[in-house]
């Protein structure tokens, strides 16, 4: 079964066009690179697939059926996760207790959901799952520490754990390279990569290239809101539309030297 | 020695907690107002504190809460099913008011709720057939306790009520769930929690208490006016919870009861007219040099 379709995908925020006629589908296990230029509509249409955004035409298909009618509590319960292009974790909180809020939104899609969050932090569900998601992120060590303190790069792996803790279909990564060390995105790589093998399918919005000609089996690129290519990520950069919308020909010449390096 | 500093600890707390016991009419009557009003303070604790929403209409659910048991009880029901009724009642209207108001944010929010709170207020002062209006509901038949007996079921109340908070703000899912709310609603439905549904529970659950301090006080005072409820009321209530810390049901007891016996202790002491001064430069003080309030200072001391 196909995990994600987007069929004719259409956002208008008044005067502009934000996405026009987007359409593409994502299987399960699979690896989708969303790249394209600062403004494209790559954020915007995140943020439709997972019912923050209403979209005014098209369909987007979760495990083939329809998602328009559901609120994105209820799309997120469904199996559709993602990160934030800027962090969104409780600053306050700390890093256990901001990955069991992701498990404990799962909980309430049965009735009987009221009652299980009624539990201690430390019962033991949450402590194996959450200690099991820390693991995979490489976050065991600093479960009680509060996020505020933890640096940056970190920060985005919070981020992962709370979004994979309840083991979705469907990921959506918005930038998670940014800011992170040289092996914080090695770690994110194999991250990836460890996430899509178990069956879920990934679609990673990121600027570097290099990361995503690893990642990625095949990439979308929009511009201006409108798909311009969609193939293999060597393709792509090659692809003449591609390099003059979104890499610029100069740009491109530096950004390959820079992926060799 | 951990052990023994609790023991000492608990102890300690025990002989403060029974000191009112031994306290004139006076004293212990104010003791027990300041403990049902720091039920509603626990109310806003919740609300606010918790989850994020701003309510100034408060006392129109403690208003509720009073009169239902007001005017049940005096038509022959039993005390205890009007109280019932009473919380039962202000978690319906906080039910209701929280469909159109969990929609809001901020300032309309604030507006909201305070409208919802003068509402009530004309409400109980005009419906004279049910309430006697401004006339007062008198003789409510909940007499034959004496204070000491009052004040141990409030401090039972607060208690209770004082540990379920900390258990929810401490130690449960639940209350990650609410602060995930209240920092981020984009976030947290991303986590596949119903904001509306959150925020809609959190105002039920504290009109509930809000109304619980209402019925607490109709049997306890067993006098009513509409004045007790009015949008004063609610933002004294407010106070009470900022001066106490917002997000401190701890603080707010104590706030709670500070910001009654005190002016009222003035007032005694034939210095009425110092009252209104002292209540203003002690919630002034707090605001300057405690910004998290007395819970805020607490929290500091301990570590």
């Amino acid at each position: 079964m196909i995990a994600l379709e987007l069929d004719g995908v259409s956002k208008r925020f008044g005067g502009l066009q934000a996405l026009s006629e987007i359409s593409f589908r994502v299987e399960p296990g699979e690896v989708l690179g969303l790249i394209g230029p600062n403004g494209a509509g790559k954020s915007t249409l995140v943020a439709c697939i997972t019912g923050v955004l209403r979209i005014d035409a098209g369909i987007i298909r979760f495990q083939g059926s329809d998602v328009q009618n559901l609120p994105a509590h209820r799309r997120a319960r469904q199996g559709i996760s993602r990160t934030f292009q800027k962090v969104r974790l409780a600053d306050q909180l700390t890093v256990y207790e901001n990955v069991v809020a992701g498990l404990a939104g799962h909980w309430f899609a049965n009735s009987t959901g009221w009652l299980r969050v009624l539990q201690p932090l430390s019962t033991h569900d949450a402590t194996t799952m959450v200690g099991e998601v820390l693991e995979r992120v490489g976050l065991a060590d600093a479960a009680g520490t509060v996020v505020k303190s933890l640096p940056f790069g970190r920060r985005h792996f919070v981020e992962i754990a709370r979004a994979i803790v309840a083991g979705p279909k469907l990921l959506l990564l918005d930038e998670p390279a940014t800011g992170l060390t040289e092996p914080e995105r090695e770690r994110l790589a194999r991250l990836v990569r460890d996430i899509a093998a178990q069956g879920c399918a990934i679609v990673l919005i990121e600027h570097d290239l290099e990361l995503v000609g690893r990642l990625c089996d095949r990439v979308t690129v929009i511009n201006h809101g409108r798909r311009i290519f969609s193939g293999t990520p060597t393709a792509a950069q090659n692809d003449p539309a591609v390099i003059e919308a979104y890499l610029g020909v100069n740009q491109l010449i530096g950004g390959r030297d820079d992926a060799r390096d | 020695m951990r052990t023994f500093k609790t023991l000492a600890l608990i102890a300690a707390a025990a002989a403060v907690m029974a000191l009112p016991l031994s306290f004139g009419l006076f004293w212990i009557n104010m003791i027990i107002t300041a403990l049902i009003f720091s039920l509603v303070v626990f109310s806003i604790n919740l609300l606010t504190g918790l989850t994020g929403l701003l309510s100034f209409g408060q006392a129109g659910f403690v208003g509720i809460g009073a009169y239902t048991l007001g005017v049940l009880a005096k038509q022959g029901h039993p005390p205890l099913l009007a109280g019932l009724y009473g919380v039962l009642l202000a978690m319906a209207c906080g039910f209701l008011l929280g469909l159109p108001a969990a929609r809001l944010k901020g300032h309309y929010l604030a507006i909201g709720t305070l409208g919802f709170g003068i509402l009530i207020y004309q409400l109980l002062t005009n419906s004279v057939d049910i309430t006697r209006g401004p006339m007062g509901l008198l003789g409510i038949p909940t007499g034959g306790i004496d204070k000491q007996t009052w004040y141990l079921i409030t401090l039972a109340v607060c208690l209770a009520v004082l540990a379920a908070l900390a258990y929810m703000d401490r130690y449960s899912i639940v209350g990650v769930v609410l602060k995930m709310v209240r920092h981020d609603e984009i976030a947290a439905r991303a986590s596949g929690i119903n904001v509306f549904a959150v925020k809609l529970i959190a105002f039920t659950i504290s009109a509930g208490l809000a109304g619980l301090s209402g019925a607490l006080f109709a049997a306890y005072a067993r006098f009513l006016t509409p004045d007790l409820f009015n949008e004063q009321e609610s933002f004294r209530y407010m106070m009470m919870a900022v001066v106490g810390g917002i997000g401190s049901p701890l603080g707010g007891i104590i706030a709670s009861l500070m910001l009654t016996t005190i002016p009222e202790g003035l007032r005694v002491l034939g210095e009425d007219n110092l009252r209104l001064l002292v209540y203003g430069t002690m919630v002034l003080f707090v605001l300057w040099f405690l910004p998290s309030g007395i819970g805020g200072l607490v929290e500091r001391l301990r570590k």
